[in-house]
C-alpha cells in the first residue's frame, strides 16, 4: 500500500494528529486531546489508536511528521521527520486558502502572523512571519487564567457576544498586567461578559501593533487557534478592529463583501498544523523515504529509562533529600491548628471584625476587645468586594450564632483592595493600608521581628524593621510574580489539588532549574522543562525553589540578607504550603546561618489581625465606631454602574467609571467611585470639580509642586530672545577653508551681519514645527523653542504633542515594531497626535516639519565625568520612529510634513550649532549669521530655565530647612515629568502635604551645596560638591549620573526624603539601581521606589506604596522634629558657653579659625 | 541637621584661641552625644580596588573571558607570553547568569547577567576548592575591557564591582583597559600591569590568531565528511597557537602548521547548505555556550554553513568611529572642549595613527588569514558600512554595534552574502534590541526577499528561539537548494558531473580551497567555479 501519511502536532496544552491518504490528501483519521503536560504518553496512545484504526497498515507503511512547541525530543525516538509549527500552518494555508492573505494564530502559549507577500516583478509568493518571543501576552493563556479570575466557565464564555462600547483599559502587554487589571475590573464591580470583552480588545490590539511588526493584515485574513475558532467575541473584534487599521492605513479592500468572508475562520483549524506537516512531507518526495516510523518501543524505552541520566546533568537539587530531614521539617513547621476559643451560649460577645478583601480571596477575623482571636473566616472572592463582605459577615454571625450566642460588632477594619469601597460604603472605622496591618500582625506574636515577609495572592511584601517599626519595605511590583498565584495555577494545570502541592512536590527526587522573575517566563520555562521530561512532581519542587529567589533576588533584590537581621517571620496563605516554606528556610537559612524563621500562626489572615488589632486601638481612642452596624451591612443592598452615565467627562480622556451606590436597610446611601485616572475623576458635577480645583491651587501654594512647575516653563514661551543685530552690524568670525590633501585651515576675520531677505522673514512667520513632547526633550525643550522663535517663527507655530496618557497611547500606538521601554515606546502615541491632530488641527495645522533631534549627548552639571551621554534607545528612537512611520505607507509624505531628525550632541556647542544648521540653514532660508544668533539665544533661553527653576528650588529647600518639614525629590530621568509617566505618583505626595522638588530645582551652587556636601571634597575623595566618582567612576550616563548625584544630595540632606522612578526595562537606570540603594542607606533617607513603571498606571501599587511611605515619612517627621528640639536644646547650651568663655576671655580674636563642627561616629563619642 | 552647621553660625566662635576653641570643641560634642543629637551617619562610597603593583606581579594570577573560546585561550596565551599569570575562565553557561541575577542589579541586560556572573560564579568555585576568600582577593584579579558608554558595556566594572560586593569578595580587582583608550593607558613603573604598545601588540595578535582559526573552522566543519574531524583539527591547532603564544615563538609558523592539520580534514562542499550570517549585538553573537543557546553550533546542527563576525570587524569599527569622529570636528569654525572635542589636540597626528593602525591590522590579518588558508575572505569595508546604514541608523549613534547591524544587514543583502541573516540580540541589549530591531524590520521591509530573523535571548526561552531559527531555516534551506539547482542549470552540470570534476580538479578539492563568492551558497559557488 502507499504509505499512510501522519501528521502529529504536540502543542503546549493539546496533542492533534491527522492521517492522510497521500494520493488524495484527504484526511482519513483524525483526533485532539489535552495532554496534561504527558506529551510522550499521550503521543504514545496517538500512535496506538493511529494503529488499531489502520490494522492492515505496518509499521513500514507509516509516515510520521511531528510539528509543534513539544515535538522535537520525540522525533528521534518516533523515528518522524520534525517540521516546524509555523512552516507546517503556513504550508496547509497555501494549500487549503490560496486566496488568504494573513493568517493570524493564537495558541496556548504563542501567537503568530502570516503575511503572504506576492513580488510584483516575479510573482513570486513569499511568506512573512512573526512569532511571538517568550513573553506570552496576547495568546490563549492569558484569556484562560482571566476566565478564571471573572469567574465564567468556558461554555458562558462561548456565548458571549462582542460590543465596543463598553469595554475597559487592560493592558495586554504582558499576561500579567492584564491580569492585574482584570482583578481591579473584577473589584469594580465590572459585568464579567464586559471584563472578557475588554481583554479580547486588547489581546487583538497588541497583537496588531507589536507582533505583525508595523505590517497591515491585508485581506482575506485567516484566524486560527484554539481561542479564535471557539470565541465568537474574539472573532467579532478581529472583525471591527482589522478593518479599521485598513481604514487608518489607506489599504483598499471591498466593501461590498461580508467582513466574515474577509476574516474567516475555517473549520478544523486545530489541525492545520498536523495537515501541514503531512502535506510538508508529500512534497518533500526526496527524503520521505528517510522517515522511518521506529515503532512504539523506541519511545517506550524513551520514557522510561535515560531519562533521569539525561536531566541529572542539568537538573537542580530536591526540595528535601531524606526521609528524616522531611519529618522534621514536617514537625517544626506545621502550623498548628486553629482551636477556636469557647463561647459560652446565651452570652453577648463584643468584638470587632478585622477584613482583608484581598485580590483573590477575602478573609475576616472576630477579635475581642482584648485582642484574642475568636473566629477566622475565610471566602474565595467572587468579584465584587461587597458581596463577599457580606458573606463573610454573615458567615461570622453564623458562627457565633452556633454556639448560642449572640454577636455585637463594636468596630470594623479593612484592608487589602477591598478597603476603599468598604471605608465609604459599609463606613469601615480603618482603612489601613495592607503593608501596615501585616506589620501590626507580625508585631502582635513577634515583637523583636527583623523582616516581615508576605506572600499573597497577588502580592509579595516584605517589611525590614526597626525598633519595631518599619524601616523600609520592598513590594513587589506589578510586573514580579513569585506569588501564591503562580504556585496555585501551575498545581492547577497539572491538576493538582493546592492542598496536595506540598506532598507531590516533595516527592520529587530531583528538580529542573526556573529563572526567577517573570510568570509568563516561568511558564515558558514550564513548556521547555516538561519537554525535556521533568514530571510533575519535579515540576512543582522547581517552581517552589524559585519562590524565594524571586522574593529575595527579584523583589527585594539585595543578596547580603544577613544585613536585614536574624529574625524572619513568613505571612499570607501561601506559607499555608510547605513546599514554598521548605525553599524559604532553606533559602534564607543558606545565606543567614543564624536565622530564626518562623512562620506567623495565622499566616493566611495576618493582614485581617493587622487591621482588626488598628480598629481595636482606634475605636478605644475615638470612643465609638463609625460601622453601620453588623446587620445593616449584611443587608446592604448595592448596585454597580459602568456605563455612559458614568463616563468622566472633564477631560478628553473620557475615563469610563465605575460608580457603586450603597442603600443601608435604614435608607442612607453612598457612592463609591471608581476606574478614574486622575482626581477629576473623583466629582460628578462642574460645581464638584471647582471646589477640586480650588482646593489643588490651595494645596499647591501650601505644598508647591516643582516638577510641575518645571515642566510648564519649558514648554511655553517665556523667554524674550534678544533681537537679530541688523545687516552690515561689524562682527568677528572664523572662515575655514579646505587646503590640500583635505587640511583644513582656520582664518579669523572681521565683516557685517548678514540678514536674509525680508521675503525669507515672511515665509519664516508660515513656518509651523511640530515637536513630540517626549524624552530628552523634557530637559532640553526651551533651546529648541527658542532657537526657532529667534529665527523669526510665531510661537504659536511651534507646537507640541500633548502629555502622554493611556488614552493617546491606545490611539496612536500602533505603528512599532520594536518593544523597549515605555519612554520610548509612546512616542509613536506623540507623532501620531502631531499628525493626525496637531497637522489637521484648525489652530495648530498644517505642520510643514516634524523635528524630532536624536540626542546622542545632553549637558550636566555633574563635574569629572567620563562622557555626558544620552541613553542610546533615547538617543535612536528618532530613526526608530522614522522606520515605524515610512515602513508600509510614509505617513509624513502623506501629510505633506516634513521629518527631521537630526542627531545633536548637545555637549559640543560648535559641533551641534553645524549639525543644526545643516538641517535648518536652507529650509528656513536663514543667513549663517541668524542661525548662529539664534543659537546663541536658545542656549541663553535653556541657562535662564535652568536658573529659574533653581531659584525656585532654593525658596523651597530653605523654607523646609526653616520649618523642619520634609520635601520629596524626584529623581528619575527627564522623561518622568511627563504625567502619563510619573502617573500622578508625585502629586499623591504633594496631596499628602510633602512639597515636590525635582533635580534640576536643586541649587547647582557649590557655596550653598557646601554645608552638605563638603565633607568628601575636604577629605579628598572628590574634588568638588559636582563629583560623583566617589560612587561611581563610570560616570558617562548623563541622565543616570544626574539621579545618582541628586541621590547624594538628597542623602546629606535632613529634609529631603526621595521618589525613586525608573520604567521598566531602563537600562541606564539598572546599573545606578545599588548604587543609589547604597547611597540611601548610607544617609538613612526615606525613600519611595517605584521602579518598572510602564505604560499602566498601576493604581493599587501607586496607592499601597505611598500610604506606606507616609507612615514611615510621618515617623520621620517626629524623628527629625525631636532632633530640631535637640539641637535648640544645644544651640542655647553652647551659647551660654560662648559667652561664659567670652566673659572669661581676654584672648585675640584668631581669624584662621572656621568654626566647623564635625561629624564623627556616636560610638566614637561615647565613653 | 549637621552639626557643623549649627557651630558654624555661632557668634564669637572665631575669636577663640586654639586652646579655647579645643576646649569648646570637646564641650560641644559633649552635650551633643547626652542629647544624642551628634550625627553617625556615615555616607557611602565606593572604595573602588583597581589594578596590581609591580611587587604583586609575579604572585597575581589574572582571569580573562568573554570572547569566543580560541579568542580567550589565545589572549591568555598571548599574556603569559610576556610575562603574566593568565588563565582562562570557562564560557559563561546557565549557572553564570543565574549567579549574575542574584548579585547584579535589577534589571540589567542578557551579556552583563552572564559575564559580571560567570566571574562570581568561578571565584565560588575557586573557594569551594579550598581557597580562602582573603587569598582569592589578595592572589587574583580580573581583567576586562571598558568603555565610556553609551551602552550599559561601559557600566560592566560598576556591575562586577556590586556583584563582587554582594557575594563577599569585596575588595577583588577588576583590572580595566579602555577599549578606545589607545595604546598607551596606565603605565608607570609602580603598575603591574602595564597597558602599553606590547601589551595591545600581543591582544592583537590573540584576536587575530582567533579569528582565522575560528573562521576556518567555520567554513570547513559543515562539509565535512568525517563526522568530528574539524572540531578535532580546531583542537589541535589552538594547541599550537597557544604554544607559540605562549613561548613568544612565531604565531605565522603556527598557522602554517594549522594549515597542514586544517588541509587532513576531508570535505565534500557540493552539498548545497543555506549561509546563514550571524550578526547582532557583539557579545551574544559572539559567545559559544548558553548565553545565545550555542546558537552557532544548533545551526550548523540544522544543516547551516555559518558565517560568524570576526573581532577584527570590531577592532575596524572602533578605529573607523575614532577617524570619523577626528574628521567630522576638524570641519568646525572653533574646537570643543568635550570628550572628542579637538581643543588643544592634534587632530592630524590622530588620524595620521589611527589610519596607519587599520593599515597594519588589515594586513596582519591577511598575513594571517593566508597563511593559515583562509582564502578570499572579505573583510567589510567600514566606510561603506556606515554610509548603507546612514539613512536609516545615523552615524552619530553609538553604543554596542552602532549603525553596524543594520548596514551589515544591507550590505548581507545587496551583496548577496547570506541565504538568511540572524541578528541576535540579547534581552535589553539597548542599542540592538531598542534601536537596530526597529530600523531593521524598516530594511526587511525594504528587500522582502531577504530572509531576516530578529532573535532575542534571555538565558531561558530556548524552545522559542530555536523554534523561531527552524521557521527561518526552512526557508533557507528551500532558498539554498533553489539557487543550486539553478546554478546546474547554469552550468549544465549535473552533481555527478560536478562531483567528477571535482576529483580532478587538486586545487578545488583541497580542504583550505574556497570557491570565489558569486552567490551566497559555497556549493553553489563551487558549481560556478567547476564549470
Amino acid at each position: 500500500m502507499t504509505r499512510l501519511q501522519v501528521g502529529i502536532d504536540v502543542g503546549s496544552t493539546t496533542v492533534k494528529a491527522v492521517v492522510v491518504d497521500p494520493e488524495t490528501r484527504e484526511i482519513l483519521w483524525k483526533d485532539y486531546q489535552r495532554h496534561e503536560t504527558r506529551q510522550p504518553e499521550m503521543v504514545l496512545d496517538f500512535l496506538v489508536r493511529i494503529g488499531a484504526a489502520f490494522p492492515e497498515a505496518s509499521r513500514e507503511d507509516l509516515a510520521i511528521y511531528m510539528t509543534g512547541s513539544g515535538s522535537s525530543p520525540l522525533c528521534e525516538p518516533v523515528g518522524a521527520r520534525f517540521v516546524q509549527e509555523v512552516n507546517a500552518v503556513t504550508i496547509a494555508v497555501e494549500n487549503l486558502h490560496p486566496d488568504v492573505q494573513s493568517v493570524v494564530e493564537l495558541g496556548g502559549q504563542d501567537a503568530k502572523i502570516i503575511i503572504f507577500n506576492t513580488n510584483e516583478e516575479t510573482g513570486e509568493r513569499t511568506a512573512f512571519t512573526s512569532m511571538n518571543d517568550k513573553c506570552a501576552s496576547g495568546t490563549g493563556a492569558t484569556i484562560d487564567k482571566c476566565m478564571l479570575k471573572v469567574g465564567m466557565a468556558p461554555e458562558e464564555v462561548q456565548k458571549i457576544l462582542f460590543d465596543p462600547s463598553k469595554l475597559h483599559h487592560v493592558a495586554a502587554k504582558c499576561g500579567v498586567f492584564a491580569e492585574t487589571d482584570i482583578v481591579n475590573l473584577v473589584k469594580s464591580g465590572i459585568p464579567a461578559p464586559e471584563i472578557m470583552n475588554s481583554l479580547a480588545d486588547a489581546i487583538v490590539h497588541q497583537n496588531l501593533s507589536v507582533l505583525t511588526r508595523g505590517n497591515t493584515l491585508k485581506s482575506k485574513v485567516l484566524l486560527l487557534g484554539g481561542p479564535n475558532c471557539y470565541l465568537p467575541f474574539l472573532q467579532d473584534c478581529w472583525r471591527l478592529r482589522i478593518p479599521e487599521t485598513w481604514s487608518e492605513r489607506g489599504y483598499e479592500y471591498d466593501k461590498d463583501v461580508d467582513i466574515a468572508d474577509l476574516i474567516i475562520i475555517p473549520e478544523d483549524s486545530q489541525y492545520y498544523a498536523a495537515y501541514g506537516g503531512v502535506l510538508f512531507g508529500i512534497a518533500d518526495v526526496s527524503n520521505t523515504e528517510d522517515v522511518c516510523y521506529r515503532g512504539l518501543d523506541a519511545l517506550k524505552e524513551y520514557m522510561t529509562s535515560g531519562r533521569a541520566e539525561r536531566l541529572a546533568a542539568s537538573a537542580g537539587k530536591p526540595l528535601v533529600k531524606t526521609e528524616d530531614e522531611l519529618a522534621e521539617f514536617i514537625d517544626e513547621y506545621t502550623i498548628p491548628k486553629f482551636i477556636q476559643p469557647d463561647i459560652p451560649a446565651g452570652t453577648v460577645v463584643r468584638g470587632v471584625v478585622g477584613l482583608d478583601g484581598g485580590s483573590t480571596s477575602s478573609k475576616a477575623v472576630l477579635m475581642d476587645e482584648e485582642g484574642t482571636i475568636l473566629r477566622k473566616a475565610y471566602r474565595l472572592s467572587k468579584g465584587n468586594p461587597i458581596q463577599d463582605t457580606k458573606e463573610i459577615l454573615a458567615e461570622l454571625k453564623q458562627m457565633v450564632a452556633d454556639e448560642g450566642a449572640e454577636l455585637d460588632v463594636i468596630g470594623f477594619g479593612a484592608t487589602g483592595y477591598a478597603a476603599a469601597v468598604l471605608e465609604e460604603s459599609v463606613k469601615a472605622d480603618v482603612n489601613i493600608v495592607e503593608t501596615i496591618a501585616h506589620m501590626q500582625s507580625a508585631r502582635s506574636v513577634y515583637p523583636d521581628v527583623d523582616v516581615v515577609c508576605d506572600i499573597g495572592g497577588q502580592d509579595i511584601k516584605v517589611l525590614f524593621m526597626e525598633h519595631g517599626d518599619i524601616k523600609d519595605f520592598k513590594l513587589s511590583n506589578q510586573c514580579s510574580a513569585g506569588n501564591g498565584m503562580l504556585l496555585q495555577a501551575m498545581a492547577d494545570q497539572f491538576g493538582v489539588p493546592i492542598v496536595d502541592y506540598a506532598d507531590v512536590a516533595f516527592g520529587a527526587p530531583l528538580s529542573p532549574k526556573f529563572s526567577y522573575g517573570c510568570a509568563v517566563f516561568l511558564d515558558s520555562d514550564r513548556v521547555n522543562f516538561q519537554k525535556e521530561g521533568y514530571s510533575k512532581e519535579e515540576l512543582l519542587a522547581g517552581l517552589a525553589l524559585v519562590l524565594p529567589k524571586n522574593v529575595w533576588q527579584y523583589v527585594v533584590g539585595v543578596p547580603r540578607m544577613a544585613e536585614f537581621g536574624t529574625k524572619f517571620v513568613l505571612q499570607g496563605g501561601t506559607q499555608k504550603n510547605l513546599a514554598a516554606v521548605k525553599a524559604q528556610v532553606d533559602y534564607i537559612k543558606e545565606r543567614v546561618p543564624d536565622a530564626e524563621v518562623l512562620v506567623h500562626p495565622h499566616c493566611g489572615e495576618a493582614g485581617a489581625i493587622g487591621a482588626a488589632r488598628e480598629t481595636l486601638r482606634v475605636v478605644k481612642k475615638r470612643g465609638h465606631s463609625t460601622f453601620i452596624g453588623l446587620q445593616q451591612a449584611i443587608d446592604l443592598e448595592y448596585t454597580t454602574i459602568n456605563d455612559e452615565s458614568t463616563v468622566c467627562h472633564f477631560c478628553p480622556n473620557e475615563c469610563s467609571r465605575t460608580f457603586i451606590d450603597t442603600i443601608t436597610p435604614d435608607g442612607s446611601s453612598s457612592r463609591y467611585i471608581s476606574g478614574f485616572s486622575c482626581e477629576k475623576g473623583t466629582v460628578e458635577s462642574k460645581e464638584a470639580l471647582k471646589v477640586l480645583h480650588k482646593e489643588k491651587k490651595e494645596l499647591r501654594a501650601q505644598y508647591p509642586n516643582l516638577i510641575e512647575f518645571e515642566t510648564d516653563l519649558a514648554f511655553k514661551h517665556w523667554y524674550e530672545p534678544t533681537p537679530m543685530p541688523s545687516a552690515g552690524t561689524p562682527m568677528r568670525d572664523t572662515e575655514v577653508k579646505r587646503g590640500l590633501l583635505g587640511r583644513v585651515k582656520r582664518r579669523l576675520i572681521s565683516r557685517g551681519f548678514e540678514r536674509s531677505s525680508s521675503a525669507d522673514a515672511a515665509f519664516r512667520k508660515s513656518i509651523k514645527i511640530g515637536m513630540p513632547r517626549v524624552l530628552n526633550m523634557y530637559s532640553t525643550a526651551p533651546l529648541w523653542r527658542t532657537y526657532f522663535e529667534t529665527l523669526g517663527l510665531r510661537k504659536n507655530n511651534i507646537i507640541w504633542s500633548v502629555e502622554s496618557s493611556e488614552e493617546m497611547f491606545t490611539e496612536g500606538g500602533k505603528y512599532g515594531s520594536v518593544d523597549p521601554c515605555y519612554p520610548s515606546k509612546v512616542v509613536q502615541a506623540h507623532i501620531h497626535d502631531l499628525i493626525f491632530e496637531k497637522h489637521e488641527g484648525r489652530r495648530t495645522g498644517p505642520l510643514n516639519y516634524i523635528f524630532f533631534p536624536g540626542l546622542t549627548h545632553v549637558p550636566t552639571w555633574v563635574s569629572h565625568v567620563m562622557d555626558s551621554a544620552s541613553c542610546p534607545i533615547v538617543a535612536g528612537t528618532p530613526k526608530v520612529i522614522k522606520a515605524a512611520f515610512t515602513k508600509e505607507v510614509d505617513f509624513f509624505a502623506r501629510a505633506g510634513i516634513e521629518y527631521i531628525d537630526t542627531a545633536c550632541i548637545l555637549t559640543e556647542r560648535h559641533l551641534f550649532n553645524d549639525q543644526m544648521w545643516n538641517d535648518w540653514g536652507e529650509r528656513l532660508r536663514v543667513t549663517r549669521d541668524e542661525h548662529d544668533h539664534a543659537i546663541k539665544e536658545a542656549w541663553k533661553a535653556l541657562e535662564g530655565w535652568e536658573q529659574t527653576v533653581q531659584d525656585r528650588g532654593r525658596e523651597v529647600i530653605e523654607d523646609l530647612e526653616a520649618t523642619g518639614r520634609l520635601g520629596v525629590l524626584v529623581i528619575g530621568r527627564p522623561y518622568h515629568q511627563d504625567p502619563g509617566l510619573h502617573h500622578g505618583i508625585p502629586d499623591e505626595l504633594q496631596a499628602l502635604g510633602y512639597p515636590i522638588l525635582s533635580m534640576r530645582s536643586i541649587p547647582k551652587d557649590a557655596k550653598w551645596l557646601a554645608k552638605y556636601m563638603q565633607d568628601e571634597v575636604d577629605s579628598g575623595l572628590i574634588d568638588d560638591v559636582f563629583d560623583l566618582r566617589d560612587v561611581w567612576p563610570e560616570n558617562y550616563s548623563s541622565n543616570s549620573v544626574q539621579k545618582v548625584w541628586a541621590a547624594r544630595f538628597a542623602a546629606r540632606h535632613p529634609n529631603v526624603v526621595v521618589l525613586d522612578l525608573s520604567s521598566f526595562k531602563c537600562g541606564h537606570d539598572a546599573p545606578s539601581y545599588g548604587l543609589v540603594d547604597e547611597i540611601m542607606k548610607g544617609g538613612r533617607t526615606p525613600r519611595l521606589i517605584m521602579h518598572d513603571i510602564d505604560a499602566n498606571k498601576p493604581g493599587g501599587s501607586i496607592v499601597i506604596r505611598t500610604k506606606t511611605f507616609a507612615y514611615s515619612l510621618e515617623l520621620e517627621a517626629e524623628k527629625l522634629e525631636q532632633q530640631r528640639e535637640r539641637f535648640a536644646q544645644l544651640k542655647a547650651r553652647l551659647q551660654e558657653r560662648m559667652q561664659q568663655m567670652q566673659s572669661a576671655s581676654t584672648a585675640p580674636p584668631n581669624l584662621d579659625g572656621r568654626g566647623r563642627l564635625h561629624v564623627i561616629p556616636q560610638q566614637e563619642m561615647s565613653p | 541637621m549637621k552639626l557643623g552647621m549649627l557651630t558654624e553660625d555661632l557668634e564669637g566662635y572665631d575669636a577663640l584661641s586654639d586652646k579655647e576653641k579645643e576646649e569648646f570643641d570637646s564641650y560641644a560634642l559633649k552635650e551633643a552625644a547626652a542629647l544624642g543629637v551628634a550625627e553617625s551617619l556615615t555616607q557611602w562610597f565606593d572604595e573602588n580596588p583597581q589594578g596590581f603593583t609591580k611587587d604583586e606581579k609575579d604572585h597575581i594570577t589574572i582571569w580573562n573571558s568573554g570572547l569566543s573560546w580560541s579568542t580567550d585561550l589565545f589572549v591568555s596565551a598571548a599574556l603569559r607570553g610576556i610575562g603574566y599569570h593568565v588563565k582562562t575562565m570557562p564560557v559563561p553557561d546557565q549557572e553564570s547568569l543565574r549567579n549574575g541575577k542574584e548579585f547584579g542589579n535589577r534589571g540589567q541586560c542578557n551579556p552583563t547577567y552572564f559575564t559580571v556572573g560567570n566571574l562570581i560564579k568561578h571565584l565560588k568555585g575557586l573557594e569551594a576548592s579550598g581557597l580562602s576568600k582573603e587569598e582569592i582577593i589578595k592572589n587574583h584579579t580580573f581583567l576586562t575591557a571598558g568603555a565610556c558608554g553609551p551602552c550599559r558595556f561601559g557600566t560592566y566594572v560598576t556591575e562586577y564591582r556590586k556583584a563582587l560586593r554582594d557575594s563577599g569578595f569585596e575588595g577583588f580587582r577588576v583590572v580595566l583597559f579602555q577599549q578606545q583608550g589607545g595604546l598607551k593607558q596606565a603605565t608607570g613603573d609602580e603598575q603591574g600591569l602595564e597597558l602599553n604598545p606590547t601589551f595591545f601588540r600581543s591582544l592583537i595578535k590573540a584576536f587575530l590568531a582567533g579569528d582565522v582559526v575560528n573562521l576556518m573552522a567555520y567554513r570547513i566543519r559543515p562539509y565535512e565528511v568525517v563526522p568530528g574531524s574539524t572540531n578535532a583539527a580546531l583542537e589541535q591547532s589552538r594547541e599550537l597557537v597557544i604554544q607559540a603564544l605562549e613561548e613568544s615563538k612565531s604565531v605565522l609558523l603556527a598557522m602554517a602548521r594549522c594549515r597542514r592539520i586544517f588541509e587532513a580534514v576531508e570535505v565534500n562542499r557540493l552539498q548545497p547548505k543555506p549561509m546563514v550570517s550571524v550578526i547582532g549585538e557583539f557579545w551574544a553573537m559572539t559567545t559559544e555556550g548558553d548565553g545565545n543557546y550555542h546558537l552557532q553550533r544548533f545551526l550548523e546542527q540544522e544543516g547551516a554553513e555559518v558565517a560568524i563576525q570576526p573581532l577584527v570587524n570590531w577592532v575596524l569599527f572602533i578605529l573607523w568611529e575614532q577617524i570619523r569622529d577626528t574628521q567630522r570636528r576638524m570641519e568646525l569654525r572653533e574646537d570643543d572642549v568635550a570628550r572628542k572635542g579637538l581643543s588643544g589636540k592634534e587632530p592630524w597626528k590622530k588620524i595620521a595613527m589611527l589610519r596607519a593602525a587599520r593599515v597594519a591590522l588589515v594586513g596582519l590579518f591577511k598575513l594571517f588569514a593566508n597563511t593559515i588558508g583562509l582564502r578570499g575572505y572579505h573583510l567589510p569595508n567600514m566606510d561603506e558600512i556606515a554610509s548603507l546604514a546612514h539613512e536609516h541608523y545615523d552615524n552619530e549613534l553609538r553604543g554596542g554595534e552602532g549603525h553596524m547591524e543594520v548596514g551589515k544587514l544591507i550590505d548581507s543583502v545587496e551583496e548577496n552574502r547570506a541565504h538568511m541573516v540572524i541578528s541576535v540580540k540579547p534581552f535589553g541589549c539597548m542599542p540592538s534590541s531598542g534601536v537596530s530591531d526597529g530600523v531593521q524590520s524598516l530594511i526587511s521591509a525594504k528587500y522582502p526577499k531577504a530572509i531576516f530573523l530578529a532573535i532575542e535571548t534571555s538565558g531561558d526561552g530556548e524552545v522559542n528561539v530555536q523554534s523561531r531559527v527552524q521557521m527561518m531555516m526552512f526557508k533557507a534551506h528551500q532558498r539554498a537548494q533553489a539557487e543550486f539547482e539553478e546554478a546546474m542549470e547554469t552550468t549544465g552540470l549535473d552533481l555527478e558531473q560536478a562531483e567528477e570534476k571535482l576529483s580532478r580538479s587538486w586545487r578545488a578539492r583541497r580542504t583550505i580551497h574556497y570557491p570565489p563568492h558569486k552567490l551566497a551558497g559555497t556549493a553553489a559557488n563551487q558549481l560556478l567555479e567547476l564549470a
